[in-house]
């Protein structure tokens, strides 16, 4: 008797995928990170798997091809952390999650979003380090992680990112020197202050994460 | 099957007793005895009077009727006391009454499958002779009694499928000649009671499906004779007690769905006899003790469901005997042992799925000949698929799916002429589909999604006429949907989505008319819908979008009457979509994107559960219907982009659930409703591109949940109204091209999610809004331009440090460009042409080209031509004499630091470079502390500079020079 019921239980189980594989891979991706957070406001209620894409989700933003450009859970109250998921949105423009109470690290993957313009995960609980696989963001102009918990160094990977005009990660727990080559000649004082840098770097004299 | 047993032996014997006194009683005995209250008929008559018996059961139970021929009733030799009482499955209902007790001969009573209410009496342990009592499956309620510990003589009790609640009375230990005790199927609680264990010939006991609680008492090894221990689908916790293994009797162990922890024990394996073993669903953990092979007489293993680790141990080749073995969802680990199988094997089933088992395909299963099921899904098995899998002869289910297999699929896996099930999706399979499979008669399912195949779908797969499923979704076939897939008459799932099929749907696909799904979306395929279409009236779900199909619908389609969702979008589909309307379950209609013409149907809204309506992208033309008013579940309205005229319904304000609404890009006319304010859920409206006029209604403000306005392109005229500033969540909001004036509301400060802003193209006046500055979440577009702005540009909108374009042009703005603008660090597009403007530009914008100061009064600085001592004659708070010396004394010193400098760094590098030769034979540490004071020392000083522009001589200006000096030192 039981195994029959193990049985029917299988093909019940089997019937399921069909179902639910209607989705596209971005529409997994977004679906996987809304399993991560936790949403008291209800932001991502209308985030359907069953539907097509996910063009018509609230807080998502498609172009023309159906392909996710923007992704805006900014000030939304939700908690949770962020996963490598992340990095299957290849065509991912914004990525705006600023003033939550995301916590953990930032996932590495995020670094293979090659058409990045903006990243906003200011005012949140992330901690670990910079990846650095940000420095293949080539297409990146607006980095503000300011406001969390980061520590580490600032990886030497970010001064080839020759578009990238704002990058801010005052108030964090970073340490080693502050790289001063590429578009990092630029930007200003307050975008690094209170971290435990040790200053700008002089190249050659000093490990850039020396004392970290 | 025991229990089974015990009762047909039991009825048996009644009916002979019943054919034996039919022929010897002739004579009728004196009934005078009948009102005698110590005569066994008083008692049974008064026992019919509490029953109801509505299919007459009863109805020979008549004083004028001698006793012994009443129905169910079995006597004595002596003829003057009933032994036996058998009214199951009788129909009567009603209660047990007490006088059953009066019945002092009696030994069997079997009240069983009735519907006999009320509570079983105590009165029933007054019984001295009773051994058999059977009250299963009724309506009974209440406890137990304990007086049926009284029952001394009793050898069965089956009491199970009732309502009976509380405890089983510990007096059940007194019962010594217990051999059956049956409470399963009730509502009883408390634990298992201890004196269970003094029932030393109970044969059989079964406690499934109740809410027993509590540990599986030691004393449970009392019961010798034990045969059969059921008590699944409780809540029984702890370990299983290794006394179990005592048991030497047992055959059946059900301990399933409990909550039962710790190892399996060991002991278990001494349980000689054991054919049946069950602990699915519970907290056991640990690994399967090998000891387990030596059940030789196992039969049905089962342990799934539980936290079982490590690698398998048990071999068929030991447990010969054994026909199912599951160990699903565990822990799993390593590779099914080599000597797993042996040749004539009795193994017919195998689920070792969502393990941790990983390893090639096992050969060694092939040798389990015997084999019918097998399920490796969701493990980490790889490699190809053995050819020799045509060895499993008996195979009706091949279950591999969710694992990384590799390779093509062997043709020999036509031979197995019993398959019916085969599961191979989430692999990653190449290759084409074997045209063997053809062979396969009595094929079912085929699941391929989620793999890498390709090739075509050959047809004699069509061959295959049993099969009811087939689901190739992401894979990569190619070429035609086979001719001949009408053969497969049972069809009910056909998921091709995903794929580079091309080709027309076949004609004869319609005779598939047991179709329910039929999914062909993202593929390359073309041609019109077949007319066959309507003979597939089960089918609920058609999905066809992302392909080139083209041409009118036909008409016949509205035959189709049970279809739920309908997908068509983007294709080339033409003509009316009345066809698509002969159903009144829609949920979905999704036509987005294609050629369809003609009105939008009104009948449209007798499907009552539509949620998802889109039209959008067609050349529909008329107005909209306002019975689409009648759909209270529609969430999605979706008819942009059409050519549809005339007034929005107001009956539409009762779909109260609508979350987007987009008729956009029609030829909509009519004032903007307030109504549109009642849509509490509305997260987008969009009604841009239209002919709307009259005022934005301030109701709007209602709609606190939505996310994007767009009313763009309309005549819409009077003032944005102040109830803007209620959309908190808005994200979104463009009011370009309108006719709209008066001020921009100062409320539109509370909009903080607001990233784009457009409203120009308008007749608005007055000073742009202090408050904008407020609203700092503005990224893509702050455009206010070809209005009628006056007055200076706020500082306030410097705040606005996400802001990557902003357009100011084509106003009347004057004055200066506040020298806040300098933070608008993210600016990357920036038109102020066309204003009144003067004065410096700030240097950080000396980057942007002259067209986005073009035609102003008198700005000057780059991108435009220095500022000259006219230019700036009437707002110069600094004579020119002053900004001269400024600048003289600003190089001077720069120059000064820069030598200090440079000579503080010379003296530095030279200090570390010793440091640095010391350390690489000293210590680390003070290379450390050395370093520490290094930086603390000069970090401000050494500082990079903020602008590449600055001169060599700049190069260390300090950063804390305030903007103005900055400024200064720039333009020189």
């Amino acid at each position: 008797m039981s195994t029959l019921a193990v049985l029917s239980a299988l093909f019940l189980l089997l019937q399921c995928p069909l179902l639910s594989l209607s989705t596209n891979s971005e529409g997994k991706a977004l679906n996987a990170l809304r399993r991560r957070l936790s949403d008291p406001n209800n932001v991502l209620q209308s985030w359907d798997p069953t539907l097509v894409n996910s063009c018509t989700w609230f807080h998502v933003t498609c172009d023309s091809n159906n392909h996710v450009i923007r992704l805006d859970l900014g000030n939304s109250n939700i908690s949770g952390t962020l996963g490598p998921e992340l990095g299957q949105l290849p065509h991912l423009q914004y990525l705006e999650l600023y003033r939550n109470n995301i916590s953990g690290k930032i996932p590495e993957e995020i670094g293979n979003l090659k058409n990045l313009i903006s990243m906003d995960l200011y005012d949140n609980q992330l901690e670990g380090n910079i990846p650095k696989s940000f420095g293949k963001l080539k297409s990146l102009k607006y980095l503000r992680l300011n406001n969390n918990k980061l520590t580490g160094s600032i990886p030497r990977e970010l001064i080839h990112l020759k578009n990238l005009k704002i990058f801010d990660v005052s108030n964090n727990d970073l340490c080693g020197t502050i790289p001063v080559e590429g578009n990092f000649e630029s930007f200003p004082m307050e975008s690094f202050e209170n971290n435990k840098f040790s200053g700008p770097e002089l190249k050659g004299l000093v490990p850039y994460d020396f004392g970290c | 099957m025991k229990l089974i047993l015990i009762k047909h032996s039991a009825m048996a014997s009644i009916c002979m007793c019943h054919f034996i006194l039919k022929l010897t009683i002739v004579c009728t005995v004196v009934v005078a005895t009948l009102g005698d209250n110590t005569t066994d008929s008083y008692w049974l008559l008064r026992i019919k009077s509490e029953l109801i018996d509505p299919l007459g059961a009863l109805k020979n139970w008549s004083p004028t009727i001698h006793i012994c021929n009443w129905n169910g009733l079995t006597c004595e030799v002596d003829r003057t006391h009933v032994v036996g009482l058998n009214l199951s499955g009788s129909g009567i209902s009603g209660y047990i009454s007490g006088e059953f007790s009066h019945l002092v001969s009696l030994q069997a009573l079997d009240l069983s499958s009735n519907f006999l209410k009320g509570s079983i009496p105590s009165e029933l342990g007054q019984l001295q002779n009773l051994r058999i009592l059977m009250l299963y499956s009724n309506y009974l309620s209440g406890n137990i009694p304990s007086e049926i510990g009284n029952l001394s003589k009793l050898q069965v009790l089956r009491l199970g499928d009732n309502m009976l609640a509380g405890e089983i009375t510990p007096s059940i230990g007194n019962l010594s000649e217990l051999t059956v005790l049956g409470v399963a199927n009730c509502n009883l609680s408390g634990s298992i009671p201890a004196e269970v264990g003094n029932l030393k010939h109970l044969v059989s006991l079964d406690l499934q499906v109740n809410s027993l609680s509590g540990f599986i008492p030691e004393e449970i090894q009392g019961c010798e004779e034990l045969q059969n221990f059921a008590a699944s689908n409780n809540m029984l916790e702890g370990e299983i007690p290794s006394s179990t293994g005592s048991l030497k009797s047992l055959r059946i162990l059900n301990l399933a769905n409990n909550t039962l922890s710790g190892p399996i024990p060991t002991s278990l394996s001494l349980l000689s006899n054991l054919t049946y073993l069950n602990l699915l669903g519970n907290k056991l953990n640990g690994e399967i003790p090998s000891e387990l092979n030596n059940l030789s007489q196992l039969q049905k293993l089962d342990l799934s469901r539980n936290n079982l680790s490590r690698s398998l141990t048990l071999l068929n080749v030991k447990l010969q005997n054994l026909e199912t073995m599951v160990l699903s969802d565990n822990a799993l680990t390593g590779s099914i042992p080599s000597n797993f199988c042996l040749t004539g094997s009795r193994l017919q089933q195998l689920f070792l799925t969502r393990n941790k088992l990983s390893g090639k395909f096992p050969l060694e299963l092939l040798n389990c000949s015997s084999i019918q099921q097998v399920d490796l899904s969701g493990n980490s098995f790889e490699g190809e698929l053995p050819s020799s899998l045509d060895k499993l002869q008996n195979l009706t289910d091949l279950v591999l799916n969710n694992n990384s297999f590799t390779g093509s699929l062997p043709p020999e896996i036509g031979n197995i002429s019993s398959l019916k099930s085969l599961f191979l999706f989430g692999n990653f399979f190449t290759g084409k589909i074997p045209v063997e499979i053809g062979r396969l008669k009595r094929l079912n399912t085929i699941y391929l999604y989620d793999n890498q195949m390709s090739g075509p779908i050959p047809r004699e797969l069509t061959n295959c006429t049993s099969l009811t499923g087939i689901d190739f979704f992401g894979n990569h076939f190619s070429g035609p949907i086979p001719e001949t897939i009408g053969r497969l008459k049972d069809l009910t799932i056909l998921h091709l989505r995903q794929n580079d099929l091309s080709g027309p749907i076949p004609p004869s696909m319609g005779y598939c008319k047991r179709l329910q799904l039929l999914a062909l979306a993202d593929n390359k395929l073309s041609g019109s819908i077949p007319p066959t279409f309507s003979y597939l009236s089960q089918i609920r779900t058609i999905t066809l979008y992302n392909n080139s199909f083209e041409g009118p619908l036909p008409d016949s389609l509205s035959l189709l009457r049970n279809l739920k969702i309908i997908n068509f979008s983007n294709n080339k589909f033409s003509g009316n979509i009345f066809p698509l309307t002969g159903s009144n379950s829609l949920t979905v209609l999704d036509l987005t994107n294609n050629s369809f013409s003609g009105s939008i149907p009104s009948i449209l809204a007798n499907s009552r559960d539509l949620n998802r309506l889109r039209l959008g992208n067609n050349y529909l033309t008329g107005t909209i219907p306002s019975e689409l008013g009648q759909l209270t579940k529609l969430n999605f309205l979706d008819l942009s982009f059409n050519n549809l005229t005339g007034h929005v319904p107001p009956q539409l304000s009762k779909c109260k659930k609508i979350e987007h609404l987009l008729l956009n890009n029609n030829r909509l006319s009519g004032e903007m409703s307030p109504w549109l304010g009642s849509l509490q859920e509305l997260g987008e409206l969009d009604l841009s591109f239209n002919n709307f006029h009259g005022r934005v209604p301030a109701e709007l403000g209602g709609c606190s949940k939505l996310l994007k306005l767009s009313l763009h392109h309309n005549n819409l005229s009077g003032e944005i109204p102040r109830e803007i500033g209620n959309l908190t969540s808005l994200n979104v909001f463009n009011l370009q091209r309108n006719r709209l004036s008066g001020f921009i509301p100062s409320t539109i400060q509370q909009c903080t999610k607001l990233y784009e802003l457009r409203v120009s193209e308008n007749f608005l006046s007055g000073a742009i809004p202090v408050e904008l500055g407020g609203v700092t979440e503005l990224q893509v577009i702050l455009d206010l331009s070809r209005n009628l702005f006056s007055g200076e540009i706020p500082s306030s909108l410097g705040n606005l440090m996400k802001l990557e374009r902003l357009d100011l042009s084509f106003n009347q703005l004057q004055g200066q460009v506040p020298h806040s603008f300098g933070q608008l660090t993210s600016l990357h597009v920036l038109n102020l042409s066309h204003n009144h403007l003067h004065g410096l530009i700030p240097s950080t914008f000396s980057g942007f080209p002259l067209s986005s100061f073009l035609s102003n009064d008198h700005l000057c600085g780059l991108p435009l031509a220095l500022c000259s001592e006219a230019t700036g004659k009437e707002r110069m708070q600094l004579s020119n004499a002053q900004v001269a010396a400024i600048i003289v004394a600003i190089v001077l010193t720069s120059t000064l630091i820069c030598l200090v400098m440079l000579y503080i760094m010379l003296r530095i590098w030279c200090n570390w470079i010793k440091v640095a030769i010391s350390s690489e034979d000293g210590g680390m540490v003070e290379q450390k502390t050395r370093n520490g004071e290094y930086w603390k020392m000069n970090s401000a000083e050494l500082f990079p500079s903020p602008d590449k522009q600055n001169s060599a001589t700049t190069c260390i200006c300090d950063q804390k020079i305030d903007a103005e000096a900055r400024e200064n030192t720039l333009v020189r």
